[in-house]
């Protein structure tokens, strides 16, 4: 099997992104405020989705939020993720509003459930790549 | 201020071809799509020399970009108005919807709409399923393992949560089509199935199992739409477009605005005020069915049943012969096949079937408007176009 087919696609950062992903590495989550009409969020874009202003300021998130839905996988999308098989793919409703897509560390899905709250945890994938993952909180 | 422009009976569909299809080994996608191009040319009666217009979706197991100029060029024809669209599966309405657009507008007098693809013996299931992932955002959808499945699986997990919507009737989905196809020549899978099969079907990714998936397949198949002036010169059963509409609400699956309701509602209300005509008007339908929850929600948003009601409804038997609207009388992506962007096409086909009244053991009685929806990328692309016969113009 061609070795490329079996590594795991990391994020890229792009013009739009790149302190985002720095970000990450440092264990922060940031996200965009709109400065003109007070708009978070979390797709990194020069622009407000809501307003158009460029000016834009990040600020981490606090890493606090709920599960809006999710979804166990048990057959893995390609070969890269056979290991990881069975994980938890979850919707994230950040406490700041915006909603984000994420995997849930460890595998106890029996207590998985809708509107629960989850908090941040970064996850290193790679020598210099990190993720923005999410643990269940537990009492 | 919106003007009311409209296709309405402008434009026919007066061919329909298709390859063969499941499992096709040694064919390559343009082969497949040339197959199907010729069957539908001598459906129609038609020397490929009248066709001046090319729309396809692009294929997974092609290397070509320009799928629809590769095509042109394995059929030796030079057409003067030529698309590759790339809406996902919503690909099957848009191209119908933009050919018959072309086609009034004078873009082009007579356009073929084919795609193939070989996505089982082509490519290997891994590839197909990665093929499917690429093309999810690398950076904040990918990293985490998460393919189209998911996203679709996560709103039938919501929908789930908000209305009580059952895995037994996301299940019945897959038991009706199965039925449906098992009347339908050419079906990948024709072995009758319970809801319990489905339920102790391997899980895939929560709510579905494999049985609450669509299939992977090979096959191709092409449409050939013209001008209603000169439909009658090709066939005594022209199939009119009466309505289109398309609406495109997201690229991630974390702005979708509304993970229970999607834009199914908005193209569908365009298609049907363009046609004259409601959801209560409609006799039969082919609407895109890659997961079972998928067509529960797609019933409530194109109008069939009320918002919520799509479980009860596919449970009381309202998708099949006999009930409210018959569903994908060929058994659809879940039993009939599903060669990737293709998949859709074969939905057109079996409408057009219908209201041509050559179904035969499958005929919907009297059917006059048929309604297919197409859709993809984790309902970010939503096209819907309304057929009719004559007696509807």
């Amino acid at each position: 099997m061609n070795s490329q087919l079996i590594e795991k696609p990391l994020p890229i950062a792009d013009g739009d992104s790149e302190a985002f992903w720095e970000g990450i590495k440092t264990g922060k989550l940031l996200l965009q405020h709109c400065c003109e009409c007070n708009h978070v969020q979390y797709y990194q874009q020069r622009i407000c989705r809501q307003c158009q202003s460029e000016n834009l300021q990040h600020r981490a998130a606090s890493g606090r939020g709920t599960i809006h839905s999710y979804s166990v996988v048990y057959r893995a999308p390609g070969p890269a993720f056979k290991l990881d098989v069975p994980y938890a793919v979850l919707l994230i409703d950040l406490e700041e509003g915006p909603r984000m897509i994420s995997s849930l560390v460890g595998k106890d899905f029996d207590a998985l459930d809708f509107d629960i709250p989850v908090k941040l945890k970064t996850v290193q994938i790679a020598d210099d790549s990190y993720l923005p993952c999410f643990e269940l909180v537990t009492e | 201020m919106r003007t009311n422009r409209s296709l309405r009976g402008k434009v026919a569909i007066v061919g329909i071809g298709q390859s063969p299809s499941g499992r096709v080994p040694g064919r390559s996608p343009l082969d497949l799509t040339a197959d199907a191009t010729l069957k539908a040319l001598a459906d129609a009666g038609m020397d490929k020399s009248e066709i001046d217009g090319v729309l396809t979706g692009n294929a997974f197991a092609s290397s070509f970009h320009r799928f629809s100029i590769a095509l042109s060029e394995y059929l030796n024809i030079q057409p003067s108005y030529s698309n590759t669209l790339q809406v996902s599966g919503a690909t099957a309405g848009a191209a119908i919807n933009t050919a018959a657009a072309a086609i009034h507008a004078g873009l082009a007098d007579t356009v073929l709409v084919a795609c193939g693809d070989s996505l089982l013996t082509g490519m290997t299931p891994d590839m197909a399923i990665r093929a499917m992932t690429e093309s999810r955002d690398q950076q904040y959808e990918m990293p985490f393992g998460i393919p189209v499945a998911n996203t679709f699986a996560m709103t039938a997990q919501r929908h789930m949560k908000e209305y009580g919507t059952t895995s037994e009737q996301l299940a019945q989905v897959a038991v009706t089509f199965r039925e449906h196809a098992r009347r339908t020549p050419g079906a990948q899978k024709t072995e009758p199935i319970t809801i319990d099969d489905v339920l102790n079907s391997k899980m895939v990714t929560t709510p579905y199992h494999k049985l609450d998936c669509s299939l992977i397949s090979d096959g191709a198949a092409a449409l050939i739409l013209t001008s209603a002036e000169r439909a009658r010169e090709y066939t005594n059963e022209p199939v009119y477009i009466l309505g289109g509409g398309e609406f495109y609400s997201h690229e991630h699956i974390f702005l979708m605005p509304d993970l229970t309701q999607t834009g199914a509602v908005q193209s569908a209300q365009k298609a049907y005020d363009m046609a004259g005509i409601s959801a209560d008007d409609i006799d039969v339908a082919g609407i895109y069915d890659c997961f079972t929850g998928t067509v529960i929600m797609m019933l409530e948003d194109l109008g069939f049943c009320k918002k919520g009601e799509g479980g009860a409804f596919v449970e009381s038997g309202q998708i099949t012969y006999g009930g409210k609207i018959p569903t994908n009388t060929h058994g659809g992506m879940l039993s009939y096949a599903h060669p990737g962007i293709p998949a859709a096409w074969f939905h057109f086909i079996e409408v057009v079937r219908q209201l041509r009244g050559s179904c035969g053991e499958r005929q919907v009685a009297g059917a006059e408007h048929g309604l297919v929806h197409t859709l993809g990328a984790g309902f970010s692309t939503q096209a819907t176009t309304i057929l009719g016969t004559q007696s509807t113009l």
